[in-house]
């Protein structure tokens, strides 16, 4: 390209782009700078290594960083593992299946806090779950389902909230796909299971990619459903950071807000990167 | 055996009727051909045949097998795409070998038959590219390799050269027919090009309306149509109106057309009183004859190469005459007889 439709096109980026870099960059910098004793918004501004040694000395901080990334790659794998047959079931409109697809959208409308306390009150110890489960004669007394330790309280809520999302972006690219091509592949010998794995997934690998990146990033720093429903005995990233910030601890609150974003883009690339390989087959170009 | 039998397949879509009451059989090595025109359920069919959709009555069967109820990946039939449906994200060798690895065969073996379709159809120098990085006539080709390589029973074609110029369709028409001939496989080929389904046929089958209107060999289709619509879909025709006045002893008729008293000479005796009759363009004799001789104007004249076109008048009447000899073209009306037995009967007049 020459200089001017260089110029040209930097002049059409400026508005939206110079936003973003002005804004998202200037708020990514002070975070980056705090970490490292900067920007200090109670007393002297110094650089200093010493917020993030301290910070991987402590235990909760990297059992905070163990968690989080539990809770963002389990979020990302479940949500896409049951978007997939739905978005192959919905790829073709059938009688139904416009009201079928609304309802599953349905999460997309409710916001998060809201949906935990729904949770909450369902599995609570006098809640429906524990009734009907006694009603049934299955359990003899009440059990405790709230707060369960290895968070599946919070990873069935993320899973019911960014479903519907995985869902959006699956049955655009699986929708794409032409009824002839998975004829052929059928007409070739390829079953139902083989059709997925040798023509859906490849050719669905952008989305599925960005499925799992968005609810990945999303669920790695879980704050609300974190504090309803998650277990009481670990903290996620975000959890820690408030807890920080709670106590003016600016440039440790910083430390972890750095962390969340290098966790996000490291995650995401090791996603993006194993979720292609797996759906190529085993293969990356 | 019978390859393939069809027998009294029916598909409704809703209130809609695609394909009603259809019967035939393919024999081994067969090579039929459905003609028909656009819309009138020959892919319809053909997705009955390898399994994409279930008929609403009737019953496939493959190899003496009845799999009316079988999902296409356990039939052996393989299938060339109308639209060529390629796997955009695999290569030509990939394409070309999906069904193959499907199937678990030996690398050897795969190899094998990859070199031996990829040579055969001109594909060697394009095996590492993705479809979308191939012309038309290669994507088609694709399309036809992949179909090939299995060596099922039965091939299904679906309109495979209706993208192809001209040049490149009579070539690959012919590869078609010569592959099929080598590995002895039964076809169905579907075309709504007559000429096509002429020169390669061992039978036809000319649907309308998603039923079969007649089903023969080329010449018989050609020679002896049934009805106004297969007359008229195969080659041209001259298509009237005709009463029958008499026998006029065996195997002959007297008529009254538009275009006068004429005898016709038919091993069928017509089907009614009043039907339908055509004649050939082609089958017109110049200059006078015992019987049907015909005296006709000129109104416009068409120069083909080979022969000429003549639009004609006779009693009011247009009509189409094949002259061979071009010289005669330059008069105002010519004189001219039809032999009886190229006078046709077709269907009845309701
Ligand atoms: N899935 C379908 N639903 C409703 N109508 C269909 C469907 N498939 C085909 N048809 C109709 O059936 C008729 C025959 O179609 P088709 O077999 O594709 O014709 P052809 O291949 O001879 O051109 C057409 O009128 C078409 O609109
Ligand atoms: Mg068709």
């Amino acid at each position: 390209m020459t200089w001017r439709s260089w110029l040209k096109l930097g002049l059409l980026l400026a508005p939206g782009l110079g936003l973003i870099l002005v804004f998202i960059g200037s708020v990514v910098y002070i975070a980056i700078a705090q970490s490292f004793g900067l920007f200090s918004l109670s007393g002297e501004s110094e650089f200093s290594l010493e917020y993030w040694s301290r910070m991987f000395e402590r235990l909760t901080y990297n059992r905070a960083i163990g968690y989080s990334l539990y809770v963002g790659f389990a979020s990302a794998f479940l949500a896409v593992l049951f978007a997939y047959p739905l978005a192959v079931w919905l790829r073709r409109p059938f009688p139904g299946s416009l009201t079928i697809s609304a309802v599953l959208k349905a999460p997309l409308l409710v916001h998060g806090l809201v949906a935990a306390f729904l949770y909450v009150n369902i599995i609570s110890y006098h809640g429906l779950v524990n009734q009907i489960m006694q009603g049934l004669g299955i359990w003899d007394g009440p059990h405790r389902l709230q707060n369960d330790s290895r968070a599946i309280g919070v990873l069935i809520l993320q899973t019911w909230k960014n479903m519907p999302f995985a869902l959006l972006l699956l049955v655009g690219s699986v929708s794409a796909i032409s009824d002839d091509v998975l004829d052929a592949a059928a007409d070739l010998g390829a079953g139902p299971f083989a059709r997925f794995r040798r023509v859906i997934a490849p050719l669905s690998v952008s989305a599925t990619q960005a499925a799992l990146v968005i609810v990945f990033v999303g669920a790695l720093a879980d704050f609300s459903f974190q504090v309803i429903a998650g277990p009481v005995n670990k903290q996620s990233l975000s959890q820690l950071m408030v807890f920080f910030k709670g106590y003016g601890r600016w440039h440790d609150a910083a430390v972890v807000a750095v962390t969340l974003m290098g966790l996000g883009i490291a995650g995401s690339a090791l996603l993006a990167l194993v979720s292609r390989f797996i759906l190529r087959g085993g293969r990356l170009s | 055996m019978k390859a393939v039998s069809v027998k009294n397949a029916s598909m409704h879509f809703g209130d809609f009727t695609a394909v009603q009451d259809v019967s035939f059989d393919v024999g081994e090595g067969e090579f039929i051909t459905l003609l028909g025109p656009s819309g009138c359920g020959k892919t319809t069919l053909l997705k009955m045949i390898s399994g994409f959709l279930q008929p609403s009555s009737g019953i496939i069967e493959i190899g003496g097998k009845d799999v009316t109820h079988v999902p296409p990946e356990r039939r052996d039939t393989a299938m060339c795409f109308q639209s060529y449906a390629l796997f955009p994200h695999l290569s030509v060798a990939d394409n070309l070998q999906f069904g193959l690895k499907q199937k678990r065969l030996l690398t050897a073996e795969r190899k094998q038959r990859l070199q031996d379709v990829a040579t055969k159809l001109d594909l060697t120098a394009q095996l590492d590219k993705l479809p979308n990085q191939l012309s038309g006539g290669q994507q088609q080709r694709v399309a036809l390799g992949r179909a090939l390589t299995m060596r099922p029973s039965v091939v299904l074609f679906d309109e495979p050269l209706s993208n192809l110029d001209a040049k490149l369709r009579d070539s690959v028409r012919m590869e078609i027919r010569k592959i099929q001939r080598d590995y002895n496989l039964a076809a169905i080929y579907v075309t709504h090009d007559q000429g096509e389904a002429l020169a390669m046929s061992d039978r036809i089958l000319i649907m309308n309306n998603g039923r079969i209107e007649q089903a023969g060999t080329p010449h018989e289709i050609y020679g002896t149509p049934n009805t106004s619509f297969v007359a008229d879909f195969i080659g041209d025709a001259n298509i009237l109106d005709a009463e029958v006045i008499g026998e006029e002893g065996a195997g002959r008729w007297r008529l009254g057309t538009q275009i006068g008293e004429l005898i016709a000479a038919s091993a069928a005796p017509p089907v009614a009183k009043t039907l339908k009759v055509c004649w050939r363009p082609e089958k017109a004799q110049f200059g006078p004859g015992t019987e049907n001789t015909i005296t006709a104007d000129i109104t416009h004249r068409a120069f083909q190469g080979n022969y000429t076109d003549l639009f004609v008048m006779i009693a009011s009447a247009p009509q189409r005459v094949q002259w061979r000899d071009n010289a005669v073209g330059l008069a105002d009306s010519l004189t001219m007889h039809i032999r009886p037995e190229d006078i046709i009967f077709l269907e009845a007049i309701a």
